[in-house]
């Protein structure tokens, strides 16, 4: 009896993500404790202590350097004054959030060969209770203790021999791990998985490409739907009203001839919205219907309720890599509005179903295509923010375009199933990048930060009306959430490849983002 | 002791590049000709007699001696050059490996690489070309050209030096804050900076926002010898550069 009324007055102490403060993750802007800061995707921070009046003034605060030579692409969370990354491949570290020295490291051995397209890398870990959980490059979710690092259950997501690979950050939904998986360049068969958090044990599979005799299974000739790809490999978001998560899926395979999987080729680069609790489908809106470019929709989907037409509705805004941005009815999955936000040379524009009308002769052949956006698209996995302040939607951008070459290939398990390679970066062309804010009723630039280089970090905005954005040039920078000015930059000598966050520590705001193979955190002096 | 027995040990361990190509039947050579040409032919030569990346039908290589070597290099790219990676399975890139040990064919020059030499000294090339330490430094280091470049991409950059500019020496132009016309080599650019190496040879990093008329040029400083000299002259000059060769390596 002793022992219960002691458990019943440690469960809620300092450590305990609960499911209902993940629920109000706005109430405590000090804590960074889902991927996106919250279920809506929106990568805001309620901080307004480092604003644009004192922004110019940020200094590095700690440093933390992780001993690997492979993309670091983890965007830390902050729980309770401690501070949990991924270390690529799929090692998991908690430091103080305040000092950066570390309490402990998992570390996670990888077999010698394992198969992924774009490096060994990981985007991040979920927390929930006093577990935070990570899924690895050999296709494994492992549950750890968050306090000792202790390994409390691993189970194998997927079979990495045949080119699946964990490489998402885990999204807690009530008392589930949800984790995506990536291999869309191996012929995968792709799917979204919701896990027991206490056992492990797996509760729903959602098929992104319905098996035979499910509805859409017709949009694949042949027996082409076992390895057509359809990934799910960036983090998406959760609208506990309705009880859908809403996640985007990736490319069709192979990537760049299409003859092999003829028709729509469902439900590849498309949003989906899914029953929490079973993994039904419940809507889906397909960005690129029969993808020939590589075009996957891996966005972060950004949840608002606002009027649209004098209503009020409840809205997706998902600026897709294909160069389009989107609104979507979060109810029904119902086009709203689309409008290119970056250069695109391959749709004539979007019909009243939100289809894209092709122009001529776009799709790779086997002496090259030009077309933009390139393979890398017009944006990609790394985040967008939405300010409800500012009620702007911010981006990054890449003006580019690439050389589409077809080519054939067959499947074989394990290895990549591409049909060809793409001329990605010209070395006459290298294109450019910039953060750009867009009106979200309208898709109308408002303004843009132009960059020399295409970036491949994603943006945060504040309440203390700032946009935090990175460069392949090393570069970390604020900008007024308004006008785009720049306020502050900071050289971090390396290529950020991940997501800003915000925390507080001992009182004071902090910025934190991992550049070249460090977390730098920022702060007033 | 206990670490020469180690290091004999590790003596005895089978070499890790001693890895033997799976892919090297004519079907394989074909296959990787047909890779190589529609990835590999726009800067390496439609039969890999070079271009703007090295002659790969030599027989030698600057990164790889060993099959091995040679499908890293494929797959990975070399970091700080324009080689990208080669985003294929392992199979495909073995047959690029075994279309490249294919080729092996290196037209004699035509010209008098004696004659070439002295023309070299005439014309003034030394001023900003570099062989084995001497002269300029502005221009490429010519003091291996002979093993990198095809005897056309030879002729054409002497003939026509903006058909194909490297990024390295595209040319950065500026007017400073005392309102002085400058001029450099782009080294490294960014957002706000550039790095040049400026046409006195000092490194300079040029901060955007403070100079007025920033511009990059993509065409070549280096002047063609068309006029200067005869065709045959330039088939003698073309003779020079292509015997310039690492010490002790013959043709």
């Amino acid at each position: 009896m002793k022992t219960i009324a002691l458990c019943l007055i440690t469960l809620p102490l300092a450590g305990q993500v609960t499911y209902p403060r993940l629920l109000n993750a706005s109430a405590e802007p000090g804590q960074w404790m889902t991927y996106s800061g919250s279920y809506k995707g929106w990568r805001y921070s309620a901080l307004d202590q480092v604003n644009r009046a004192n922004v110019a003034g940020l200094k590095v605060r700690w440093v933390y350097q992780m001993p690997t030579t492979h993309m670091v692409e983890t965007t830390p969370l902050v729980v309770d004054g401690v501070m949990y990354f991924s270390e690529p491949p799929s090692n998991v570290v908690a430091v103080d959030a305040a000092t950066g020295k570390q309490y402990w490291k998992y570390r996670r051995k990888m077999p010698p060969k394992v198969n992924v397209c774009c490096g060994q890398v990981n985007r991040g870990v979920a927390a929930l209770g006093d577990r935070v959980f990570v899924g690895t490059v050999d296709a494994h979710l492992v549950a750890l203790d968050a306090k000792t690092g202790d390994v409390l259950w691993d189970v194998e997501v997927a079979d990495y021999k045949a080119g699946y690979s964990v490489t998402v950050a885990p999204l807690i939904v009530k008392d589930m791990v949800i984790t995506g998986i990536a291999g869309g360049e191996y012929g995968i068969r792709g799917f979204l998985d919701a896990y027991d958090s206490r056992t492990g044990k797996r509760r729903w599979r959602f098929w992104v490409i319905p098996g035979p005799g499910e509805k859409g299974n017709e949009t694949w000739s042949g027996d082409s739907w076992k390895t057509g790809g359809g990934s799910t490999w960036v983090t998406g978001s959760f609208d506990p009203e309705q009880n859908l998560i809403i996640w985007g899926t990736g490319n069709p395979a192979p990537d760049w001839n299409g003859d092999v999987r003829l028709g729509d080729n469902l439900y590849t680069d498309s949003a989906v919205a899914l029953d929490a609790d079973t993994g039904k489908l419940k809507w889906h809106f397909q960005f690129v219907p029969h993808d020939v470019h590589d075009w996957d929709a891996v966005q972060v989907p950004v949840l608002v309720d606002d009027t649209w037409e004098g209503k009020p509705r409840k809205l997706v805004y998902w600026a897709h890599r294909c160069g389009f941005y989107y609104v979507l009815d979060r109810v029904t999955g119902q086009f709203l509005l689309g409008k290119p936000f970056a250069t695109q040379t391959w749709a004539k524009g979007l019909d009243a179903s939100g289809r894209p009308i092709r122009l001529p002769n776009i799709d790779p052949s086997p002496e090259g295509t030009y077309i933009w956006p390139g393979v890398q698209g017009a944006t990609n996995w790394y985040s967008p923010s939405y300010s409800p302040v500012t009620r702007r939607f911010y981006l990054s951008v890449w003006e580019n375009r690439s050389v589409y070459r077809k080519g054939d290939q067959r499947y074989t398990p394990g290895n990549r199933y591409i049909a060809s390679v793409p001329l990605i970066d010209l070395p006459d062309d290298p294109g450019h990048g910039a953060i750009r804010a867009l009106d979200p009723k309208t898709g109308d630039r408002v303004w843009e930060y132009r960059l020399h280089t295409k970036p491949w970090a994603g943006v945060l905005s504040t309440a203390g009306n700032l946009v935090f954005g990175g460069s392949d040039e090393g570069y970390f920078f604020a900008l007024d959430a308004e006008s785009g000015k720049e306020l502050w930059r900071q050289n971090c000598g390396g290529i950020i490849r991940t997501n800003p966050i915000s925390y507080t520590a001992q009182g004071k705001q902090v910025v934190a983002i991992a550049a070249g193979s460090s977390i730098f955190t920022f702060d007033l002096p | 002791m206990r670490r020469l027995s180690w290091l004999l040990a590790a003596a005895l361990l089978p070499a890790q590049d001693e890895t033997r190509n799976p892919a090297t039947s004519p079907a394989d050579i074909e296959a990787g000709a047909k890779t190589f040409r529609s990835h590999c032919s726009p800067c390496h030569g439609f039969d890999g007699g070079g271009g703007r990346g090295p002659a790969l039908n030599t027989g030698r290589f600057y990164r790889a001696t060993t099959d091995a070597e040679l499908l890293r290099v494929i797959s990975d790219g070399v970091e700080g050059t324009e080689m990208p990676g080669l985003f294929y399975s392992p199979d495909r890139v073995w047959q690029v490996v075994s279309y490249l040990r294919s080729l092996n064919a290196r037209p004699a020059a035509k010209g008098n690489a004696a004659a070439g030499a002295k023309l070299f000294t005439e014309l003034g090339c030394g001023g900003c070309h570099r062989i084995r330490g001497e002269g300029g430094r502005l221009g490429p280091d010519l003091s291996e050209i002979g093993r990198a470049r095809s005897l056309d991409h030879l002729r054409q950059a002497i003939l026509d030096p903006n058909a194909d500019v490297r990024q390295r020496y595209w040319v950065v132009r500026y007017t400073d804050a005392s309102g002085s016309r400058r001029e450099g080599f782009l080294m490294n650019e960014d957002t706000y900076t550039a790095q040049i190496l400026d046409t006195s040879e000092n490194l300079v990093t040029v901060v955007k926002s403070a100079v007025r008329d920033y511009r990059v040029e993509k065409t070549s400083k280096m002047p063609s010898i068309k006029g200067k000299a005869t065709e045959a002259q330039a088939e003698d000059l073309v003779a020079y550069l292509a015997s310039l060769r690492p010490q002790g390596e013959s043709r």
